[in-house]
């Protein structure tokens, strides 16, 4: 009997029942003091860039009229940022890819080849790569745009660190689905396209999507070139033409933050699907 | 009885260790062969061999007139081993069924894929099997949603949908719950009436004194034993088959 307690309604409440609204109810209240304490976080922020002056402190004062006549001209580099990830994405995909099945190849000059390039572009900076496909080819007579370079330079970096994510997601799949395909009488090719890579892909899928997020950051990089006229670009640019660096790079700030908060719930809606569909 | 299967003189190490020592063993057309002994007597080995799951390290394995001798290189071997494979139905302990692929998917991928057969009579063939192992009302499910015994039913309605001479199962319900064994040996019961050639590697001693036409014991890596099932489970010959017959009348088995 003691296992059980009315419920104010007049309904019988195990004990399990109130022990789980009570942890759903302190759940709920977490959240809620989160979200609240978000609010209140940008409530300062915005508070210590108003310029208004409270207690004796004085607090940041932003140039407005700026702020209003540059916004669009930043703003205008969105679609250029996004133009550059996503084709440098897919480039980082393919060679990501290529050279996770490098990995696996028994061929010791193309396993050779996939190590020396991750080991290669892991090794030096980002930042060196871009200048080297912009500035340095051209003393060889190769001379590329300043997004091709900063395509090539990205999908190359990202494409080094994202082959251990297709590394894994070949190691995902088991030796059994393999055996299987085999025992049917597939080709070594015809195992990996009907088999192995559609496990894989969907193991990376997630994984790929944040390097996708972090790349949209990382290519305000290719600002450097000068000639990608991107969300850095365009922040520097009238950040420094006026000398309002601080009000420019604010505006670029929060565009970046905006573009990847979208990612992130575009990318959980994705991973939702995907794990709906997981089989 | 002309043999389909015959291995000769097989071997097989791994690394160091000899686990299939000097096979010689024929198989007849529509014959049942239960392969039982301990777990590392080389029981599975000697089954992944036929397929060439593995490869063996010395001798030949010949399935219905198609004979590929240990040591063959290039082109010429690689065709006839696949010639092997898509004369032989492997069902697994794991099931292995392609999750990412409905039942249906399962079940023609390989008629379609590997014999290049077209889908409409490749769907065809894969619902009469699927219909004959009693799933075909699950033909749109993915393999997740199925229980071991049905994941079980569904790959062997895939091997048998390749049409191949001979089935090899390798432990087919060691990986399933006790209440799900039933359904499967069911399943193989119908498929040794209705003609296959099998070879079953199991523990299911009951399955091999009921249906098996011969049962082959294996210890060490070598057959101890090769007869009928009366003679195997009444009167054993060798020691160590006597003991793992005790071992699973003991078991329940």
């Amino acid at each position: 009997m003691s296992a059980f307690t009315k419920g104010t309604e007049g309904g019988v409440k195990s004990q399990g029942d109130l022990l789980f609204e009570a942890q759903q109810r302190q759940q709920r209240g977490f959240k809620r003091n989160v979200g609240v304490s978000w609010g209140i976080f940008f409530l300062i922020i915005i508070y210590f860039f108003s310029g208004q002056s409270f207690l004796g402190i004085k607090t940041i004062e932003l140039n407005t009229d700026f702020i209003v006549k540059n916004i669009g001209f930043i703003a205008l580099g969105l679609p250029q940022t996004l133009l550059v990830s996503v084709l440098a994405i897919t480039l980082a995909m393919t060679l990501a890819l290529l050279a996770a099945l490098g990995r696996l190849s028994t061929i010791p000059p193309i396993y050779a080849l996939s190590t020396f390039y991750v080991s290669l572009i892991r090794g030096t900076p980002l930042y060196l790569q871009i200048f080297f496909f912009f500035l340095a080819l051209p003393q060889l007579g190769i001379v590329l745009t300043g997004l091709f370079a900063g395509v090539l330079a990205l999908g190359l970096n990202y494409g080094a660190y994202m082959s251990e994510i297709f590394r894994a997601g070949l190691a995902s799949v088991g030796k059994g689905q393999r055996e299987a395909a085999i025992a049917l009488g597939m080709t070594p090719i015809q195992t990996m396209r009907r088999v192995v890579l559609p496990q894989a892909l969907r193991f990376a899928i997630p994984p790929v999507g944040n390097e996708f997020i972090a790349m949209t950051k990382d290519s305000a990089l290719v600002s450097a070139t000068g000639f990608v006229h991107e969300v850095m670009w365009r922040a520097t640019r009238v950040g420094r033409a006026q000398f309002n660096n601080l009000e420019a790079l604010i505006m670029a700030a929060l565009f970046y933050w905006l573009m990847t908060l979208l990612l992130t719930y575009v990318q959980s809606i994705i991973e939702a699907r995907l794990s709906k569909g997981d089989r | 009885m002309l043999p389909i299967v015959k291995i000769s003189n097989l071997d097989k190490y791994f690394g160091r260790l000899h686990v299939l020592n000097n096979i010689n063993l024929e198989v007849g057309e529509r014959e049942v062969v239960c392969i039982i002994g301990r777990s590392g007597s080389g029981k599975s080995t000697l089954l992944r061999c036929i397929n060439f799951l593995e490869d063996p390290s010395h001798g030949s394995i010949e399935v219905d007139g198609v004979r590929v001798a240990v040591g063959g290189k290039g082109k010429q071997q690689r065709q006839l081993i696949h010639d092997v494979r898509l004369k032989t139905g492997m069902v697994f302990q794991e099931f292995n069924l392609f999750p990412h692929m409905s039942v249906l998917e399962n079940v023609i991928e390989g008629p379609v894929t590997v014999k290049g057969m077209d889908r409409k009579h490749a769907v065809e063939l894969a619902e009469q099997h699927l219909d004959s192992v009693g799933l075909l009302f699950k033909k749109d499910e993915y393999p997740n949603r199925l229980s071991g015994g049905q994941k079980q039913r569904v790959a062997i309605a895939r091997a048998l949908t390749m049409e191949p001479r001979v089935m090899l199962f390798d432990e087919p319900t060691s990986a399933l719950d006790p209440e799900l064994i039933g359904e499967v040996l069911n399943v193989m019961k119908k498929v040794a009436k209705d003609g296959m050639t099998m070879l079953v590697v199991t523990h299911e001693m009951g399955f091999a004194r009921e249906v098996a036409d011969r049962v082959i014991v294996m210890a060490d890596g070598e057959l101890v034993e090769d007869n009928k099932p009366e003679q195997i489970f009444n009167a054993p010959k060798d020691p160590r088959t006597e003991a793992l017959i005790v071992r699973y009348r003991t078991g329940g088995g």
